[in-house]
């Protein structure tokens, strides 16, 4: 399905499945509802982003299901920063699978009578930024982990980003801030799936040597499949290991698992599509 | 260590800010390596540990200050009005779509860095400021203004902010008037019948003297200190717009969009009246001094004067 890259955890041997089978199985379950209810909102409204959302489910559902620590304190809890907002349905989607959302405003998405906007905002439950301009999440995580270690918080950022968006200037900016802050409560994701808004990221702008960019900068590199929920976890027990900013660059596929969009630039597709889908999947 | 007038603009917020992180734990300084320029590096030498200077990173630094505003901290941004102009975008997006608390402090506004020229003098910032929802925009008129009003934006004021101040050029303009800042309200600083001059910043010297000047002619001026240019003061802009029926506004930044036009969208809807503006139409320009930009490009009491006998004949 176009993954081509082989995951470090992959293959040869253990990989200390960091996950129980029931929690895999639980995951798995959110992860197929969330999708399911993506595809879904196409019947309410064709303009949403369901290739970019698609690429996310899997990383945005063992993130909020199993890493998002919730407290009271703005420096005690978790922050989640989906710097791609145009994955919002996605967002939605897996909070509504653990209560923040109610199902049926899902259904209202980009409704003038509807909560849930085309991008986040902090005004929706479950969300720490309001995004939708791209490359501005890893700059605010780097302010929010720096104000949790000012107040010797326990707080961990969690930034998610795609590879299209790091063509945006900022992301150089932020990038070369947060190694000088030694911030190790840190931990951004770069969704590798080779398309980017017009087309495919090689004709428009390649990204493959990013990973050595950021290493080079004094990031912890990691690499997993984001549709992999025990690559995923792997790679996040890593992070919380070191002792400085890490970035994971996770091979994910747009559309993944939709196949009217799957693999593609698409964004968007019609909601016969979509009933095909929900009928046969 | 840094040289200047201690009675500079500049001076005066930079050894100011400091003392007030004493009490402000909380307080935090962000700059893009303009931390001497600017003078924030007063608050460094006494708070090492709440001031970052994040490098030449306009964009970053206002992400940063929001993601610092959104776990309980107290961001003050100190920059050039004109590089900070950059990082619109991410104002717009993060600090006032956020409501967040992060405050903006600019220094070398207007023609205020005569010598490097137009790339670095903004024009433009108050138009671009005061049309973001949920922004405050401050003009502290000379030093004793930045002394009236800072103490009460750190200590009291939530929310974003953009506060513009000069560099050096700091003639004294309202020392000895008796008033304490407010969010939102004008000062009059002279009162007069024929004729109303509203501005904001150092060219508020220029509205004295050619109130002055008009004085001797006979015709009673009088001059309006728009100190909050966002909320505006509506009531003493209608009050004295009624009183006078003629208003002339002058400013250090393009007439379009800018405090003249503030006060016009004023007027038009509360109490129509005639109105010429004075200021910037278009880029500026090296010189050595901010006085001889003010003059070259005629936003000066001279222009005030030509305009006032005009509306008044």
């Amino acid at each position: 399905m176009g993954i081509d890259i082989v995951p470090m955890e992959k293959g040869g041997g253990s990989d200390g499945t960091p996950i129980s089978i029931e929690e895999l199985d639980k995951l798995r379950q959110v992860a197929e509802k969330a999708r399911r209810n993506v595809i879904k909102m196409l019947f309410y409204d064709q303009t949403i982003h369901v290739g970019s959302s698609l690429s996310s489910i899997e990383i945005l559902t063992t993130l909020i299901f199993k890493h998002i620590r919730t407290d009271s304190s703005l420096v005690n809890k978790d922050w989640l920063i989906l710097s791609k907002g145009h994955a919002a349905p996605a967002l939605y989607a897996v909070l509504a699978e653990k209560g923040y959302i109610k199902e049926e405003e899902l259904w209202r998405i980009q409704d003038i009578t509807g909560l849930l906007q085309g991008h986040p905002e902090t005004f929706i439950p479950g969300v720490d930024m309001s995004t939708g301009s791209l490359g501005q999440g890893l700059s605010f995580g780097i302010g929010v982990a720096t104000g949790i270690k000012m107040a010797n918080g326990s707080g961990r950022v969690y930034v998610i980003m795609g590879d299209g968006e790091q063509d945006e200037g900022e992301i150089w900016e932020a990038m070369t801030h947060a190694v000088v802050r030694n911030l190790d409560n840190l931990i951004a994701f770069i969704e590798m799936n080779n398309f980017q808004l017009d087309g495919s990221t090689e004709e428009i702008k390649p990204k493959n040597f990013l990973p050595k960019v950021w290493e080079a900068v004094g990031w912890k590199v990691l690499n997993c499949d984001g549709h992999d929920f025990i690559s995923i976890t792997n790679a996040i027990n890593e992070a919380h290991k070191a002792s400085k900013p890490v970035v994971i660059f996770a091979k994910t596929v747009r559309g993944k698992g939709f196949p009217a969009i799957e693999n593609t630039h698409k964004q968007r597709s019609s909601p016969d599509d979509a009933r095909k889908y929900l009928l046969n999947a | 260590m840094m040289q200047g007038n201690i009675y500079s603009m500049r001076e005066t917020f930079g050894r100011l800010l400091a003392d007030l992180g004493d009490k402000n734990k909380d307080l935090i300084v962000i700059t893009a390596d303009v931390g001497d320029s600017t003078r924030a590096l007063y608050f460094r030498e006494k708070f090492k540990d709440r001031y970052f200077n994040i490098g030449i990173s306009e964009q970053d630094m206002v992400n940063f200050a929001a993601g610092l505003a959104a776990v309980g901290k107290k961001p003050a941004i100190v920059n050039f009005g004109m590089f900070l102009m950059r990082a619109w975008e991410q104002i717009r997006n993060s600090i006032a779509r956020m409501n967040l608390d992060v405050k903006m402090f600019v220094t070398h506004t207007g023609y205020s860095d005569h010598g490097d020229g137009s790339s670095h003098q903004v024009l433009e910032d108050i138009a671009l400021m005061r049309v973001l929802p949920n922004m405050k925009v401050i003009v502290p008129a000379d030093p004793k203004d930045i002394e009236r009003s800072l103490p009460v934006i750190i200590d009291e004021e939530r929310g974003p902010l953009y506060y513009r101040i000069g560099r050096e050029y700091s003639p004294p303009i309202t020392v000895g008037q008796e008033y304490e800042f407010k969010i939102g309200k004008a000062y009059v600083i002279k009162d007069g019948s024929d004729l109303a001059i509203i501005g904001a910043g150092v060219v508020l010297w220029d509205a004295l003297k050619a109130a002055e000047e008009l004085e001797k002619l006979g015709i009673s001026v009088a001059v309006i200190n728009l100190f909050s240019i966002k909320p505006i003061d509506e009531s003493t802009i209608e009050y004295y717009a009624r009183k006078t029926g003629k208003i002339i506004t002058i400013e250090e930044h393009s007439i379009y969009g800018g405090i003249g036009s503030a006060v016009a969208e004023v007027t038009a809807r509360r109490y129509p009246v005639h109105i010429r503006f004075v200021g910037a139409t278009t880029f500026g320009r090296s010189a050595r001094s901010q006085r001889d930009l003010l003059d070259y490009y005629n936003i000066n009491y001279k222009t005030i004067i030509r305009e006032a006998i005009e509306l008044l004949k």
